[in-house]
């Protein structure tokens, strides 16, 4: 059924909407497979189509959703009634900052869609890749397939008309075996984004070979090796833990949202004030942290954000120093009064929502380290006189401000004098944020820099899961405390 | 959409699988949410989602696949579109070690039991009104609101080729999360309530708690705790919390033979936690929103997990149980109805247990923030306080302590650390997942004690 949604974003405004948008899904796919041990536990097919209105009354939002595109109306109204309601309740009207009007089209890079991917000829990679960890010692073992082709219309009030096409894939590989106390051990692969593109064209068999058999022996040594000492060291995170410490340290708590307050009722706030920036030490000057929504190859770019905004690349930590945020173009507009100072030039481009029932709110794009003058990996080793190199994360907990956390990994090995020890087992770590960052005392160059992705970020009421990305490199921090 | 008109779609859904020589079950999930959010002591999002989801499984010999789909509740092309798209996935499924078992629904049930259209039909002005009731005159230009209303009717419907018989169950529920914060020190405390009829709304009860917990945080000292090991009570967020990474480390029958457990086999029939702990799953426990009966139609029954410690056993799914040459025991549920059994003080309110005179420091824990399983097979589980501590003084003074971390293992916290539980259970959950409107609760007692839980981090402010 087609729905002249132009007319019913003017109809909305005619009836004394201040802004409205819609976000039309014609067709949202979405294949989960996931084989345990040789047996597809899922091997599920998911649509979606519905469409989501949003609407600004008297300076208050109101929103709704269907699925049901018989009586679109209905929903515009409800959603106009919803802003009318909330707007009863308003204590500083929202007030959207000034955009450039588009009208777009994106396409995320794919050489393959992984759709027009004959089922035979995925069911067939992901037992080749069962078959490369289906190895001597692996008790647990599981192959995950995710692919999402997503076409988004979005129409709003402003005049803007923007059409996405997005295709995604999340491909990964997991092993476990039981150590001699009965404690499970194990070690994950989810390949850091290679290449230009985003599609099947990057499912390289000879790459996953290779990080199969290396993750099958780590396993094995995980199985065999002595508990991480406990105490304060350096911690040499790899990418595949870095990315996670960035994604809850720096992501979610420079999420504008949250520094506002807007999240206090379930996901939390931020240890982050409006006087904060341009002033705070985030952490060493070797720290430079960016919101980089253009770098194509990863989930977290996106074209064009879901208030309209062209995608960006911004600087967050610049040198150590905080000076940039995840920002939409209702909260850069809040900040900047609140502050009584204008922090923020314009939306970030980052207001996102994972599905056409849910309204967009402040998400990560790609939040990135740049990469550092301190070499490889070895080079690091080197210089580095007693800590332990941490890979694989494994458990992730973090205050309600994102003040502290308390990380576990799949693996360490010990550092001492410069030099790679053996591998040791229940690593985890903990700590203060700001402490933390502060004491970075080392950032790999291009060398070790590697773009994981993320595709479960929980966020918001109701809650909503995302996909984005972090490009990091290796870094080294000091003094930490080590230990379960 | 009535349910009789959700009988027919879906026995016309079952006769097409049939014709197409399928064995399929259908499951048919409709939700109408109604959230309106505070933040900043304004209404930051007002908002209703009206979806219809249709979950397809296809069984074949040794072999399974499914679609799901979201769309209009009348497009029965789709609908029949999604079961051709099962059907042709099965053909490329690969064969299961273990032969996938089909539902068989011999009888037609239908609960309704937790359906009251007073919620469905809640308007935003009753919303409003009741909110403001709950938080009157607590707010400040420095005390802001924060928090959820959360309203709505999630349906549920399934069928499968075998017998024209449905599984049906309709729940309204109500979530609400109130938060008062204050913007320059940035302490939070909140108050919550989980209700299925709007005749259980208690705004006075928020608003009782709510107030006792500014008029503290407005008036008494903070203070940083020193790490190491406190007496501490949990509010039943708090319990809550443990109790749901219980479930999963447990006595979840999948987890067990999947490696995760933190109890093995051998530990059925002995004693591995507290005397004082009893944890039942019991389908007739209303505030729970229970599901009496499974997806395969079975009529589900109370029975005891942990029996004064003791493991009875561990649930088994369907699934599971054909995996592993197991039995099912009736939980192929979306949530297991669990109650905590409560103890012997008769003290609910915090603000009632302040008041008593004690023998000794007692650290106050109302929510974890964020917890985590550190490492499942030790039932390892950290996490972060939040929403009101307080420090009781065995002087009888009170201080607001900054957020601390903890990490415990699960089978020593409900084991030697247990010291006692209130006898009044409190229902604590929460409306919807990531994946959709589905209301569930634990009941706990409202307050639980234990002794030598470690603070591992302390905050150096709120």
């Amino acid at each position: 059924m087609s729905v002249d949604w132009k007319s019913q974003v003017k109809r909305l405004m005619a009836r004394g909407a201040d802004y409205a948008d819609v976000r039309y899904y014609p067709k949202h796919e979405e294949d989960f497979k996931l084989m345990w041990n040789g047996n597809f536990l899922a091997f599920n097919r998911s649509e979606e189509s519905g469409f989501g209105v949003r609407v600004l009354v008297g300076g208050a939002w109101g929103f709704a959703a269907s699925s049901n595109m018989f009586s679109p109306e209905e929903t515009f109204d409800r959603a106009f009634a919803n802003a009318s309601a909330a707007s009863t309740k308003v204590k500083r009207p929202i007030r959207l900052a000034d955009k450039d009007v588009l009208s777009g089209r994106f396409e995320s890079p794919c050489a393959v869609d992984p759709f027009e991917v004959p089922m035979a000829e995925q069911i067939a990679m992901m037992r080749e890749l069962d078959g490369y960890i289906n190895q001597d010692g692996v008790m647990q073992r599981r192959v995950m397939l995710r692919t999402i082709r997503n076409t988004i219309q979005y129409y709003d009030s402003e005049g803007a008309e923007i059409e996405k096409h997005i295709v995604e894939i999340f491909p990964s590989i997991h092993v476990a075996s039981f150590d001699e106390a009965g404690m499970m051990q194990g070690r994950k692969y989810l390949p850091p984004r290679r290449g230009e593109t985003r599609g099947w064209e990057t499912m390289d068999r000879d790459h996953w070979k290779e990080q199969a058999d290396r993750i099958v022996a780590e396993m094995r040594q995980s199985v065999e090796a002595p508990k991480c000492p406990e105490g304060h060291m350096s911690v040499i995170l790899m990418p595949d833990m870095m990315f996670l410490q960035v994604h809850e340290t720096i992501g979610h708590a420079l999420e504008l949202d949250r520094i506002l307050g807007y999240e206090l009722s379930f996901a939390g706030g931020s240890f982050v004030r409006l006087d904060d920036f341009g002033a705070l030490q985030y952490g060493s000057s070797k720290l430079n942290a960016r919101a980089d929504a253009t770098l194509i190859n990863s989930p977290g770019s996106f074209g064009f954000d879901d208030d309209g905004v062209a995608a960006q690349n911004r600087m967050l930590i610049e040198n150590g120093i905080l000076v940039g945020a995840i920002t939409s173009r209702q909260m850069v507009t809040e900040a900047n009064e609140r502050a009584g100072r204008q922090i923020f030039d314009g939306s970030g481009g980052t207001c996102r929502a994972c599905a056409f029932y849910r309204t967009p709110i402040e998400r990560m794009t790609n939040i990135n380290i740049d990469p550092g003058q301190d070499g490889t990996l070895e080079d690091i080793i080197r210089n580095t006189e007693r800590g332990v190199i941490l890979s694989g994360e494994k458990s992730w907990s973090i205050g309600s401000n994102r003040e502290q956390f308390h990380f576990s990994t799949d693996i360490g090995w010990l550092v001492e004098d410069g030099e790679r020890k053996g591998v040791v087992k229940n690593c985890a770590y903990s700590g203060m944020t700001l402490d933390f960052y502060r004491s970075l005392t080392a950032v790999g160059d291009e060398s070790t820099w590697e773009v994981q992705y993320v595709d479960n970020c929980g966020k918001g009421a109701p809650g909503q899961i995302m996909h984005l990305g972090h490009g990091v490199p290796v870094c080294r921090f000091d003094h930490v405390k080590v230990g379960e | 959409m009535a349910s009789h008109e959700i009988f027919s779609k879906l026995r016309t859904l079952r006769e097409y699988a049939l014709a197409q020589g399928a064995r399929a079950h259908l499951e048919w999930k409709a939700e109408d949410s109604h959230l309106v959010r505070y933040a900043n002591s304004t209404i930051s999002l007002n908002t209703n989602e009206h979806l219809t989801i249709l979950e397809v499984t296809v069984y074949g010999d040794h072999k399974s696949a499914s679609t799901t789909l979201i769309v209009d509740e009348n497009d029965l092309d789709t609908m029949k579109a999604t079961i051709d798209k099962a059907i042709e996935m099965l053909a490329f499924a690969t064969p299961l070690t273990y032969q996938p078992t089909l539902p068989s629904i011999e009888k037609t049930s239908v609960f309704e039991e937790t359906y009251d259209p007073e919620v469905e039909a809640l308007p935003n002005e009753d919303i409003i009104a009741f909110v403001n009731e709950a938080t009157k005159g607590l707010e400040t230009d420095d005390i802001l609101l924060s928090g959820n209303f959360s309203s709505g009717v999630a349906t549920y419907a399934s069928i499968s080729t075998e017998t024209p018989e449905v599984v049906f169950s309709r729940k309204t529920d109500i979530g609400i999360t109130l938060v008062l914060s204050s913007e320059k020190r940035k302490w939070e405390v909140n108050a919550e309530q989980f209700v299925s009829h709007k005749r259980d709304l208690d705004a006075k009860a928020l608003h009782d708690r709510l107030s006792w917990l500014v008029e503290l945080y407005t008036t008494l000292p903070e203070e940083r705790l020193p790490e190491g090991p406190y007496r501490v009570v949990l509010g039943p967020a708090a319990t809550a919390e443990y109790l749901s990474f219980l479930g999963w480390v447990g006595y979840s029958a999948s987890t067990l033979k999947r490696g995760l457990s933190a109890f093995k086999e051998d530990d059925v029939g002995k004693k591995v936690l507290s005397e004082q702990f009893t944890l039942v799953e019991d389908p007739s426990m209303l505030a729970t929103f229970p599901s009496p009966v499974d997806a395969f139609g079975r009529v589900r029954e109370k029975r005891a997990i942990f029996d004064r410690g003791v493991l009875t056993g561990f649930l088994w799914s369907q699934q599971t149980a054909d995996e592993f040459g197991g039995t099912a025991t009736g939980h192929d549920v979306s949530n297991l109805s669990i109650a905590l059994q409560g103890g012997d003080v008769d003290t609910a309110l915090i603000q009632d247990f302040a008041c008593l005179p004690r023998d000794r420091d007692i650290l106050y824990v109302p929510y974890l923030h964020y917890a985590n399983i550190v490492n499942p097979t030790e039932g390892l589980v950290t996490g972060v306080s939040r929403f009101g501590a307080l420090y009781l003084k065995r002087d009888g003074t009170i201080t607001l302590p900054y957020n601390v971390r903890f990490t415990e293992r699960l089978d020593q916290l409900f084991g030697d650390k247990l010291v006692w539980l209130s006898k009044e259970l409190i229902p604590y959950g929460s409306s919807s997942s990531y994946f959709g409107r589905d209301p569930s609760t634990t009941l706990v007692p409202a307050l639980a004690c234990f002794d030598g839980v470690t603070v591992e981090i302390s905050n150096e402010s709120f």
